[in-house]
């Protein structure tokens, strides 16, 4: 029996996937384990395996082409097996039900459902929605058969200016992509922060300009910082923290166990500062739910880390999950595992479920203070600017003091104003007197 | 600047050639001492004499022939058919000599002719009497074919074909001869391959040619009751075709009803819709729609041809569809 392979759903939100590469082409035999392809999801690129011994006889999905989930990309057969082409050329079946992940259309008996990479789109309709924008996912349309017309375009593209006119561009910052200028700390494995992403906004072209499709990671961002920008009641609380025990107790500790590798960054010590913050703030550590909210019990922490041009760009966030019970040894060693993962082979899915709070951390760009958008289902983001000397008054007398300001994002439907100032002033607390962070 | 008709605006520039150059005569059924049967040619005869204003018998094949053959040695006579039906007997010396004839002489002998006449059903003629030849003549290689729709471009028009170098195939409409317009008075040419917008618009591109210009014109009025902007295109010219005036309002409407008075399979109207195709993809909304004549023998009954022809109504059906507010 020939073995068809589907379009893998490799997580939980993964609607449509794109083969980046085949590695394998029609003619060469398998064996299970192999790597077929590598496959981008809206979150990661992943490697796609045979489960079955084979030659491959049909690769029915080009590269950087997207299909959805369930979707056939190539045929198996066994030796000397005779096998016809798939009934039609791999249509791609309606990926409603998490099911037709795990099975193979039938070759007989092609699924008669229209995916949305299928819908009937008249040129001009499709012309007009990359120029405005407009995710044609996402509309009905209104031409004989639900046939995409111009003038669904512009209605939307219409509806989404008034939205943009209605919710003015965030302060956030934007973080050049560039090799970041060290401010204060070992830059190694300092993870770097969040970039937040606006809506596109539709802008003549003029002849020098250039316009480049995105990534389905730039969609991803695109998508959900929109969402969260417009869905969530986002409120920011701001303190200065007094670093100069934290800037002593690290170079100590670096001091100390550099001969067993350890290379803790301040960022690493703002990680397990979170997690314990949390832990003894649990209100923070929840998300919105529609009529509830999820009050979490481990604390997830995701640090957001920017990709190199090299992979793309982009920026991803990685997980260090139950933070509040790793030691700062164990945080540092998998924040810098996970960033150099990010940096030079990707994340797989797992590294980046789960976050319950993040950290965006723009300090090494000499950044002061910003607020960031909440990455849901997140309540709160935490923005981290740069660690300075400055002339500081201690105890009633001007002197030179290491200070930060952080400043977190709520979820104002989750925490109130003097919830997120009570976690802060928790953070502070165990800034200033690290020994909590140690013990 | 006159006002005068179709039919006078005709012999306007059939005189005015006349005038300028000797080398031009007209010959055809009637057309000289009943002046003309459709009084195209009136005062003709009186003014240039029976040497250039010449009747013939009712032998198509034979005057068309022998125009093809003054034309060939270096006249330019204007053919008068009394309707392009008549024509249909004169196929071989039309079609198979005039526009072969700088080919096959490799270059020595051109055909510097006009061939003009009614076109389409000219109001309970029968099916034998009422044909459109665009689309069947219009196949051939090496013809030129112009189709005014409004007294100014009839005069420009038939001058331009007249000094053409090409046969060219004029098609009149006996409908149309008395409808009057402001015609240039003295020269007066329209270029042969130049289509003119007669009614800006925005919806939505309506192309048509000759009388179903006038069909056109109506549709879009009562169109615009209801809201829809029509752009009219008359094309003037089928061959050849401007498309890029065409292309030009398509990529502003981004839909088009092509309306031609001739039957639908292999037609004017498929061709232009397969233009509009090819260089207007990307700009469309919906694809071309085509409005013609029945695919049926022209019916003799008044309500039955008037039902048959590419009418207002069927116009505003395929506007409305193609713009999705149907």
């Amino acid at each position: 029996m020939p073995i068809e392979i589907t379009m893998p759903r490799l997580s939980d939100t993964m609607e449509k996937g794109t083969i980046i590469k085949w590695h394998v082409a029609e003619g060469d035999e398998v064996t299970a384990g192999d790597v077929l392809a590598d496959v981008e999801t809206d979150k990661a690129t992943m490697e796609m395996q045979a489960f079955d011994d084979g030659n491959v006889t049909h690769i029915a999905v080009d590269e950087g082409q997207a299909v959805d989930v369930g979707t056939v990309v190539a045929v198996l057969a066994e030796e000397d097996e005779e096998v016809p082409p798939p009934a039609a050329a791999a249509p791609p079946t309606e990926a409603t039900e998490p099911a037709t992940a795990a099975e193979p259309a039938t070759a007989a008996e092609p699924a008669p459902a229209r995916s949305s990479s299928q819908r009937k789109v008249t040129p001009v309709a499709r012309r007009l929605a990359e120029s405005h924008g407009v995710d044609l996912s996402t509309l009905e349309g209104s031409g004989p058969g639900g046939r995409i017309v111009k003038r669904d375009v512009l209605t939307a593209a219409a509806a989404g200016d008034e939205m943009r006119a209605a919710v003015p561009p965030s302060a956030a910052a934007t973080a050049p992509p560039a090799e970041p200028a060290p401010v204060v700390v070992d830059q190694s494995t300092m993870p770097v922060p969040a970039t937040p992403v606006h809506p596109s906004q539709p802008a003549p072209l003029a002849a020098s300009d250039r316009r480049e499709p995105v990534s389905s990671m730039r969609q991803t961002i695109a998508r959900r910082l929109v969402e969260s920008k417009q869905e969530i009641p986002h409120y920011q609380v701001s303190m200065v923290m007094e670093m100069d025990a934290i800037v002593e107790l690290r170079k100590q500790l670096n001091g100390e166990l550099s001969e067993q590798g350890v290379k803790l960054s301040v960022n690493d010590l703002l990680v397990r500062a979170c997690a314990i913050a949390m832990h003894r703030n649990p209100l923070m550590n929840a998300s919105w739910d529609g009529d509830a909210i999820i009050y979490h019990s481990e604390v997830n922490i995701g640090v957001a880390v920017a990709l190199p041009e090299s992979r793309g760009g982009g920026l991803v966030v990685p997980v260090i999950r139950g933070a509040d019970t790793k030691s700062l040894r164990a945080i540092s060693a998998e924040t810098r595992a996970l960033s150099e993962k990010a940096r030079t082979r990707g994340l797989s899915v797992e590294d980046m479920e789960g976050a319950t709070f993040t950290i965006s951390n723009l300090g090494m760009f000499g950044v002061d203070a910003f607020t960031a958008i909440i990455n849901p289902p997140n309540s709160a983001i935490l923005a981290v600017g740069a660690c300075l000397q400055k002339p500081v008054v201690r105890a009633g007398e001007l002197t030179v003091g290491w200070e930060m300001n952080a400043t977190l994002s709520n979820d104002h439907r989750v925490v109130d104003g003097a919830t997120a100032a009570r976690w802060l002033g928790t953070l502070k607390e165990l800034i200033e007197h690290p020994a909590g962070i140690l013990v | 600047m006159s006002e005068i008709s179709f039919r006078d605006a005709l012999r306007d520039a059939m005189s005015e050639e006349m005038r300028r150059d000797d080398r031009v005569f007209l010959v055809g059924e009637e057309v000289a001492q009943y002046d003309g049967a459709y009084k195209v040619s009136k005062g003709m005869l009186e003014e240039f004499g029976p040497k250039r204003i010449i009747d013939m018998p009712i032998s198509e094949s034979g005057f068309a022939g022998m125009g093809i053959g003054a034309a060939m040695m270096g006249l330019r006579p204007i053919v008068e058919f009394m309707s392009w039906s008549f024509s249909l007997v004169a196929a071989d010396p039309i079609l198979n000599n005039a526009p072969k004839m700088l080919y096959m002489s490799g270059g020595q002998l051109g055909c510097p002719i006009v061939f003009r006449g009614n076109d389409g059903a000219g109001g309970q003629l029968g099916s034998t009497h009422s044909w459109c030849v665009e689309s069947l003549y219009a196949n051939v290689p090496g013809l030129k074919m112009v189709i005014p729709a409004f007294p100014a471009d009839a005069k420009g028009l038939l001058t331009a074909s007249i000094r053409d170098d090409n046969p060219v195939f004029c098609l009149e409409s006996e409908r149309m001869l008395s409808l009057t317009g402001d015609v240039p008075e003295g020269e007066h040419v329209v270029p042969i391959g130049k289509a003119a917008i007669v009614r800006p618009g925005t919806d939505c591109t309506v192309v048509a040619f000759g009388r179903a210009v006038h069909f056109v014109l109506e549709a879009a009025a009562e169109l615009e009751k209801s809201g829809l902007s029509v752009e009219v295109i008359d094309g003037r010219s089928i061959k050849p075709l401007d498309i890029d005036t065409i292309a030009a309002s398509v990529r502003r409407t981004n839909c088009c009803v092509v309306v031609d008075q001739s039957w639908s399979f292999a037609s004017v109207g498929s061709e232009v819709a397969a233009e509009i195709h090819r260089v207007c993809f990307d700009d469309l909304d919906n694809h071309v729609h085509r409005v013609h004549s029945d695919d049926v023998p022209a019916p003799y009954a008044w309500n039955l041809e008037q039902e048959m022809l590419p009418n207002a109504r069927k116009i505003c059906e395929a506007v409305r569809s193609v713009t999705y507010t149907a």
